[in-house]
């Protein structure tokens, strides 16, 4: 199905993660009035990065929460066409029990986001080539959050972007391909597990997803729009579509436990005699990945690292490995995305189609001590630095993870609970994701199946830790012109703050 | 009705496993739950009482289950039934206390379970094997041995363990009488269905098309769960591998519908009786028990299950794996989104599909799960793992059995 995306609509981070631009900068803030709110998307809207062509040297872009577009003056029977894990937010109790921010992931304890911090009104996501043109970008930024008495929660660095994550594996390299964007086109053909293009609709609302329909979105009567700022329904209703071209970003804070992480592994593959044995560490821990440091999948190169292999992304479960004993079924890599192995027929294009339905689009940036990219794992001064016992990390260090998705609950919050952090997922009893699951109460084990029997790696510690997040709203720009000029029907009377639950 | 379910909530939150209830102590019971029908009217406007769910699934006889009902849960049953009708009051006897529950019984028009004949005991007996193999497995190095030669390790394990001597047996089949009955019932049906095909292949072509026109009327379903019910309804799910899930909702008004229902539901009766008895609701294999309840005289229908994984998950096995039966179902109940001749359509429309089921969701304040970790997955992996202990099996099978570990 030829569908045309509306690029000069769209913001360019559903488009693009940015790879030309390796320094970003999160700034998440509140405003303290309707005023302050609309007199910084005045001044920030004329810098939004389109998701037409692009060459500049920096990026900005712009999100909110539905407090955010509240205190805008948009009224709750918009705010109502929202998802409704959008409007109760990420942190309340029956969310976090379904995300697994339990225990030491609680939100009480995050660093901001929590119940006991500020509301967060909006998320403004900025990029650039060089770390001198993102202090200057930035510095204009503060500036203008200054001026309008607009409080910054919290300005999130990045470090950057290379190829690998902070547990020092080459990351990003398995991302939908998103129909209607040039990438797409080039895509192999549409029956391989990597090469797989989804519909827009499961990215961009406004456009048919998965199931070929349009995602419920917040959509308002022609009369409520009178200059016609907002596209019409696509679905020809005649109303005014206020999500059109936006769609949800997912933004998590996730505290990485590196020295933790290698220091298991290590301890885990010790040999008889007490020693340590790096390369049994190194393939521990790619069997908990499912990927080796340098990215060759597991399925492809069972027993040692293939850095030729290290782009390598378009392969199935089904067929070459359906026990799991090159790559573990509950592998990082084989829940959050099992391909072709889901019921009720796996190694089928039916299974590859319920799994197009639970994909992400994901957009994190790591953060940590600023010595740039973290180094490759399997580089022995990396593991040998990190997986001594006397190294504390003097930073904290991870992922502010961020993906995009057009519905929270059947993309972002599914894969959350039931891959990554259900003990029984595919057959397994008490195993959550190795690398970055939950271990409360239950999922403390790793099985690794071998032949003749399995091998498995009990009370196993949790390696990551939530410390923040929100949900967003990334509108299209029209949607933002439109949120925009609300200002002039809304009075600068605070925002109250029984509202927001 | 508010003070009844905190009521139950509240001793829900403490486990009803213990007192009052004591279900811990109901070997056969594999889960129970009560919710609440709120007061209301039917389509016609005729007021419809609130009402008390409660719902158990058990491997025993009714006559022993309500028995234990009486004596173990007498406590719990008493508080949570003293608010309905004709309830026998706390000095009642016994005798009297269970014929009210007999009384007040409402059969099920079709049930599902999991695997037909496997019962509590076997569950959890199979669990604890599971359990000591692999800590077994865990204990010994098995670097160089064969699949078979670890397998007969098992063996000589399982077989000098008094305590797991029972698992060198296969299960105990369901009683002669049971298995005697379902057989005849599993000729009857088609016999009968044979003897009026002349009657059928008249009718089915105008019902058919009866159908098509009155499918025509339907509206798409453009209500959304409020966040209040969401959030209520929430609340109690998502805390185990497991979760109770209930709907209930009217039937459509009309003779075609009427008839349809029953029809289909005396199919779907036929299905899980005879084809879906082992394992998978063709092809769902996340759900342990599922039952359709008509209620007040096939006005209303309540449909419950206990299924593994979130309501989100089992409602996408509906619309990838089982939408023709769904919309066999329940298109017959109102709020439905549109189908076209009664398969097709309907759970299809995803969003229309997920609200119309959220809309109707009726929250469990109370429920009970007797193996509330284990997934239907698992169960019967254990129950491979056992039977796997029989038998001879060539080193390629051994090597197949021994990845169920």
């Amino acid at each position: 199905m030829a569908v045309k995306l509306d690029l000069d609509d769209i913001q360019g981070l559903i488009a693009r993660g940015y790879r030309t631009l390796p320094h970003a900068r999160f700034t998440i803030f509140a405003a303290h009035d309707a005023a302050d709110g609309h007199a910084l998307l005045s001044w920030l809207l004329p810098r939004i990065t389109p998701a037409g062509r692009f060459a500049g040297n920096s990026a900005l872009h712009l999100a909110y929460t539905a407090d955010g577009l509240r205190r805008l003056g948009l009224a709750e029977g918009v705010i109502a066409g929202f998802s409704p894990q959008f409007i109760e937010g990420m942190t309340g109790p029956n969310r976090s029990r379904f995300l697994g921010d339990v225990g030491e992931s609680d939100p009480h304890y995050w660093a901001w986001g929590g119940p006991q911090d500020p509301p967060v009104d909006g998320l403004i996501l900025l990029y650039a080539n060089s770390p001198e043109v993102l202090d200057a970008k930035q510095a204009e930024l503060a500036r203008q959050l200054d001026g309008l008495a607009l409080r910054q929660i919290t300005v999130l660095d990045t470090l950057k972007l290379g190829n690998n994550e902070p547990f020092g594996f080459h990351d990003g390299i398995s991302q939908p391909i998103i129909q209607g964007l040039p990438r797409a086109s080039g895509a192999a053909s549409a029956g391989t597990p990597g090469g797989r293009v989804v519909p827009a609709g499961e990215f961009v609302l406004g456009y048919p997803n998965a199931y070929g329909q349009l995602t419920s979105r917040p959509l308002l009567p022609a009369a409520g729009d009178p200059r016609r700022l907002l596209p019409r329904d696509p679905a020809g209703s005649g109303a005014a579509d206020l999500g059109r071209n936006g769609c949800y970003l997912v933004m998590r804070q996730l505290e990485q436990d590196v020295a933790g992480f290698w220091r298991y592994a290590g301890q885990a593959t010790r040999r008889p005699d007490g020693s340590g044995d790096p390369g049994a560490r190194t393939a521990l821990a790619a069997k908990m990945v499912g990927r080796w440091p340098s990215g060759a999948p597991l399925v492809e190169t069972p027993d040692r690292d293939d850095p030729r292999l290290g782009d390598h992304n378009d392969f199935g479960y089904y067929r070459t490995d359906p026990l799991g004993l090159a790559c573990p079924v509950g592998a990082h890599i084989r829940r959050v995305n099992p391909r072709d192995s889901l019921d009720p027929q796996p190694g089928t294009e039916a299974s590859l189609a319920v799994n197009d339905g639970h994909r992400l689009l994901r957009r994190g940036r790591s953060y940590g001590p600023g010595d740039g990219a973290p180094t490759a794992a399997g580089n022995d001064s990396h593991t040998e630095r990190t997986a001594r016992a006397d190294v504390t990390p003097q930073h904290q260090t991870g992922l502010h993870f961020i993906c995009l998705a057009a519905s929270l609950i059947r993309q972002f919050e599914f894969v959350q609970h039931t891959w990554l952090n259900n003990p029984t997922f595919h057959g397994l009893y008490d195993d959550t994701d190795p690398l970055i699951g939950s271990r409360d109460p239950r999922g403390a084990t790793f099985t690794v199946p071998a032949r003749p029997v399995r091998r498995r790696y009990r009370d196993l510690p949790q390696f990551v830790r939530t410390r923040g997040g929100a949900y967003f709203f990334l509108p299209g720009v029209s949607a933002l012109r439109y949120l925009d000029q609300l200002s002039a029907d809304v009075s600068s009377v605070p925002f109250p703050s029984s509202v927001t639950r | 009705m508010p003070e009844l379910r905190h009521w139950l909530a509240e001793t829900a939150k403490k486990g009803l496993g213990e007192a009052p209830f004591g279900f811990a102590r109901c070997l056969r019971l594999h889960f129970a739950r009560f919710y609440l029908l709120e007061e209301t009217a039917d389509l016609d406007g005729r007021p419809i009482p609130a009402s008390l769910v409660f719902m158990s699934e058990v491997d025993a006889p009714l006559r022993l289950h309500l028995a234990e009902l009486a004596d173990v849960a007498q406590g719990g049953i008493d508080q949570a039934f003293q608010h309905c009708t004709g309830y026998p009051g706390p000095g009642a006897r016994r005798r009297e206390r269970i014929a009210w529950l007999r009384r007040h019984r409402v059969r099920a028009s079709a049930f599902y379970v999991n695997t037909v004949g496997r019962g509590v005991a076997q569950i959890r007996g199979e669990a604890r094997l599971r359990e000591e193999l692999e800590d077994y497995l865990d204990r010994c190095d098995h670097t160089g041995r064969t699949a078979t030669e670890v397998r007969r390790d098992l063996h000589a394990y399982v077989a000098g363990r008094a305590d797991l001597a029972w698992a060198a047996k296969p299960p105990a089949p369901p009683s002669l009488l049971f298995r005697t009955h379902e057989a005849l019932h599993m000729v009857a049906v088609p016999a009968v269905l044979l003897l009026a095909l002349p009657v059928l292949l008249a009718v089915l072509p105008v019902w058919a098309v009866l159908l098509r026109i009155d499918e025509r009327r339907d509206r798409p379903f453009t209500q959304r769960p409020t966040l209040q019910h969401l959030e209520e309804v929430a609340s109690y799910e998502d805390f185990s591998t497991q979760n109770p899930f209930a709907v209930a909702g009217f039937v459509r008004p009309g003779r075609l519908r009427q008839l349809t229902f029953r029809a289909v539901l005396f199919l779907t009766d036929y299905g899980v009786r005879h084809i879906f008895t082992h394992d998978s609701l063709a092809g769902v294999k996340t759900i342990h028990f599922a039952r359709w309840v008509p209620l007040d005289g096939w006005r209303r229908m309540t449909f419950a299950s206990n299924y593994d994984g979130a309501v989100e998950a089992y409602n996408d096995d509906f619309i990838n794996i089982i939408w023709w039966g769904l919309n066999a179902t329940f298109s017959n109940g109102i709020d439905y989104p549109p189908t076209r001749w009664l398969f097709f359509g309907g759970a299809k429309l995803e969003e229309q599909f997920k609200n119309t089921i959220r809309c109707h969701q009726v929250a469990v304040p109370a429920w009970y799960a007797a193996y509330p970790e284990l997934s239907a997955d698992n169960i019967e992996n254990n129950a491979q793992i056992r039977a796997g202990l029989r038998g001879d099996m060539s080193p390629a099978q051994a090597e197949q059995w021994l990845s169920l570990l």
